[in-house]
């Protein structure tokens, strides 16, 4: 990616938590951050759309995550027989990982996780407070509610932060194709303009779909410094910018401002598939692979999450097999393996020794595992916590 | 027999809606949605579709109750009655409803369970079926560079490599010029004069070999073009856009877009714009996803899936072709039509056109090998820029080319020829 074209997307991300941040009157969390809270435990959960481990962990797929095989492999646990056991949609297949439960909810999003995520868990039996817990996500898929479910007790008041920064960038260019400037869209100052636009321009965030702070208000939106020499840097180039990009440099300013105790990012360049593009699917996998190692290097070289933080990566299903009567790798129905057989990485702080558990384990066992790893008490749920990690003591 | 099953209403579809209801509800939707759109079906569904309700009629009333008891006792366990469930059609609720099930793989098992018993009554009672050669001739065209190393490398291990000598390009002229007519048995069911029921499907990306048709031809020709459906594609794609976040009201919209006559519109290119069931078939092809309403490549798999699932052509012709590269920020909206929202100009992406393409001709001939017929399928999949190909025959009708040498078009096209003509 070239640096100009990195710097706009980086800049749009600062503005973004700096609104969130300037309204809520926190700095930067290093700044902030006593003795007890450099001691906490942080977990990262990076989902990342439908991928096949032929286009993977076989021998036909490596060349497409160097970085995960050849550099975080050795360093992890890994799991070579992740199950999703569940409806291999994107929202379901989300709320389950959060919940612990298989979720069997609208597809679209139109209704909350039916139990209670780890989200809310963690904020009421620990009392952590709202900046501790975030969802950042690329997936249209999802919706604001995904961050609490509809149990009484639980619900949005212990929710977490749930923002979709592509919606953004896809607003913006919908924005400028309907107000007949579609030339902003080859223009990154334009679309700079365009960007901000649709942020001060909206009565709130709902057409965002995002919940912040537990609310949909509008936040008091600055032009940041940063943002306008960003501008200034833009060049014209035809390079593609892509939602899985911009979804984790929003992720590194809430990581470095707020240090959250449980991010969730979900990526979905991958699902370029559903449109036939194999090579953009490639594409999609290949930048995961960078961003999760670019995530890596972050966590390891930042003092705030160096040593106290663990990372799970793992798809949330595989897509279907090719010659399945679903179009193969276009769709993530069928019951095949292909669809419902992934992996998962565990790297960091809670890895107990490094290497393969052959265990088969699932999607709702990473629930249970976070929350332990967290120092909660076993909860009641049908997951179980992950093998070769390390629990926090007292916890398991 | 086209003729006599489309004449059969409206007496024998309402005797088909009566068999219809005493189907498990899961089962009705797909049936009373073809039912409703007779007129529309290829001849090859009427037929299917026909012989389909003669397997539930060869069912006696205890006989049919204890071949559909297990699953009626699924739909009360799923709960499926107090489901908002589209009797009339499929929907993208059914579809949801039914995948959130936890039974949904059980369902799936007891589905495919009935209609394979229906299916299997329904052959037991239909009088032999004439079988005969087929063609699906894939090219990739000359501007795609493919990767030699791995082309071929998941192809059907039936199958093996030919080098051509001379122009590839020709290959693809001959058939849509020549004259691959049936002769004997198979000649009785060739579809002369009927291009809504013809013989020759030409689906192509960038419409090279519409233009090298012979119109001495005495069988009529199935055209899709990618690129002349462009002004009728924007026009569906913005209404289909317009779409809210909701499964409901999508369905709505669908079912509107379904209604939708689009004849007043004057956006159908002349080779659709007089054949209804042609332009239907473009209709469920955008609606059914994948890819159609954006990529060429991806409309022309899945148009020559489709096209052999529903009308079984005796000769399949699929043109892949080039894509533009994505451009900034448009690549993050890929559901929108990037000519509209970016004033940019098109670039092609050679390359990883070619890994699109690739794949894709690869999976047509795989959807083919669904159905009985592959197994009579002649299958060519050439690379006009290797000036190789990989050719599948049916068993028992290898050309045997000794490997190593190169054949030229014309031989590799009088050798079609020969198979076909039987």
């Amino acid at each position: 990616m070239d640096a100009s074209r990195r710097d706009l997307l980086k800049s749009a991300a600062i503005l973004l938590v700096d609104q969130w941040a300037s309204l809520r009157g926190r700095a930067f969390a290093d700044e902030l951050s006593g003795a007890a809270r450099k001691d906490e435990r942080k977990i990262i959960v990076v989902a990342c759309g439908g991928i096949r481990r032929a286009e993977t962990f076989d021998d036909t797929g490596i060349g497409n995550i160097s970085h995960l095989y050849r550099e975080m492999l050795p360093r992890s646990v890994f799991y070579p027989f992740l199950r999703n056991a569940g409806v291999t949609s994107h929202y379901n297949t989300i709320s389950s990982i959060l919940t612990g439960n298989w979720q069997r909810l609208d597809d679209w999003g139109k209704t909350p996780p039916a139990s209670p995520t780890v989200f809310e868990y963690l904020r009421k039996l620990l009392e952590l407070p709202q900046d501790d817990a975030w969802l950042i996500s690329s997936n249209k898929a999802l919706s604001s509610r995904i961050g609490a479910s509809s149990i009484r007790d639980f619900g949005p008041r212990y929710g977490a932060n749930v923002v979709f920064p592509k919606q953004l960038l896809i607003n913006a260019v919908i924005r400028a194709a309907s107000q007949g400037h579609p030339e902003h869209s080859a223009d990154r100052a334009a679309m700079q303009s365009e960007i901000e636009a649709v942020l001060l321009h909206t009565d709130s965030y709902e057409g965002l779909d995002w919940s912040v702070s537990g609310d949909a208000s509008l936040p008091d939106l600055r032009m940041q410094s940063s943002m306008l020499q960003a501008i200034e840097d833009l060049v014209r180039t035809n390079a593609p910018i892509t939602g899985d990009e911009f979804t984790f440099l929003v992720s590194q300013e809430v990581m470095r401002r707020f240090a959250p105790a449980l991010l969730v990012m979900t990526f979905s360049d991958v699902e370029v598939a559903h449109f036939g593009s194999y090579s953009m699917h490639l594409a999609g996998i290949r930048t995961m692979d960078r961003l999760v190692y670019e995530l890596w290097d972050m966590v390891q070289a930042h003092p705030t999450y160096s040593g106290r933080t663990t990372i799970f990566v793992l798809p949330e299903f595989g897509r279907d097999f090719d010659g399945s009567s679903n179009n193969g790798f276009f769709n993530h129905r069928s019951s095949d393996d292909s669809t419902s057989l992934t992996w998962m990485m565990c790297l960091g702080e809670a890895v107990q020794t490094t290497g393969v558990v052959e265990q088969p384990v699932q999607h709702i066992d990473l629930c249970p595992t976070i929350a332990g790893l967290l120092g909660l008490k076993p909860l009641d749920l049908p997951g179980r916590s992950l093998p070769g990690i390390r629990m926090g003591s007292g916890t398991q | 027999m086209m003729d006599t099953n489309a004449q059969a209403r409206p007496h024998d579809l309402d005797a088909y809606r009566h068999l219809i209801e005493r189907l498990p509800v899961t089962l009705r939707p797909s049936l009373n949605q073809q039912l409703s759109q007779w007129e529309l079906l290829f001849p090859f569904e009427l037929n299917r579709l026909a012989a389909f309700m003669k397997g539930v009629q060869a069912f006696s009333p205890d006989a049919l109750d204890a071949l559909t008891g297990p699953l009626n006792a699924l739909e009360m366990k799923m709960g499926v009655k107090q489901w908002n469930f589209s009797e009339a059609s499929d929907t993208i609720e059914n579809a949801s409803l039914l995948a959130r099930s936890a039974y949904y793989a059980e369902w799936r098992r007891e589905v495919q369970r009935v209609f394979e018993a229906i299916n299997a009554a329904a052959i037991d009672s239909s009088p032999a079926h004439i079988e005969s050669t087929r063609l699906i001739l894939l090219v990739l065209p000359r501007s795609l560079p493919v990767d030699p190393q791995t082309i071929w490398r998941k192809w059907d291990p039936r199958g093996h490599e030919i080098g051509i000598s001379g122009d590839s390009e020709r290959l693809s002229e001959l058939v849509t010029q020549g004259q691959l007519r049936p002769t004997g048995p198979a000649a009785m069911q060739a579809q002369p004069g009927n291009a809504e029921a013809s013989d020759l499907w030409l689906i192509e990306a960038d419409g090279k070999l519409d233009g090298t048709l012979s119109s001495l031809s005495p069988f009529a020709v199935t055209c899709l073009n990618y690129e002349t459906l462009k002004p009728f594609r924007d026009r569906f794609l913005a209404e289909l856009n317009k779409a809210p976040k909701s499964i409901q009201v999508t369905d709505e919209i669908i079912s509107n877009l379904r209604r939708e006559s689009w004849d007043g519109w004057s956006l159908w290119p002349p080779e659709i714009s007089g054949q209804p069931r042609l332009r239907k078939f473009v209709i469920d092809l955008y609606l059914s996803g994948n890819g159609a309403l954006i990529f060429s490549n991806a409309f022309v798999e899945w148009a020559a899936c489709e096209a052999i699932r529903r009308a079984r052509p005796r000769t399949m012709v699929a043109r892949f072709g080039m894509r533009s590269k994505p451009k900034p920020f448009t690549s993050i909206a890929i559901f929108e039509n990037q000519q509209r929202v970016s004033s940019l100009p098109d670039v092609d992406d050679p390359e990883n056109s070619a890994v699109d393409a690739a794949i894709l001709a690869h999976y047509t001939w795989l959807a083919a090998c669904r159905y009985p017929e592959g197994e009579q399928a002649i299958c060519l999949c050439v690379s006009e820029f290797l000036n190789s190909a990989y050719l599948v025959a049916p068993a028992g009708k290898n050309p045997g080319w000794s490997p190593g040498r190169a054949v030229t078009p014309e031989e590799v096209y009088a050798w079609i020829a020969a198979q076909m003509a039987v």
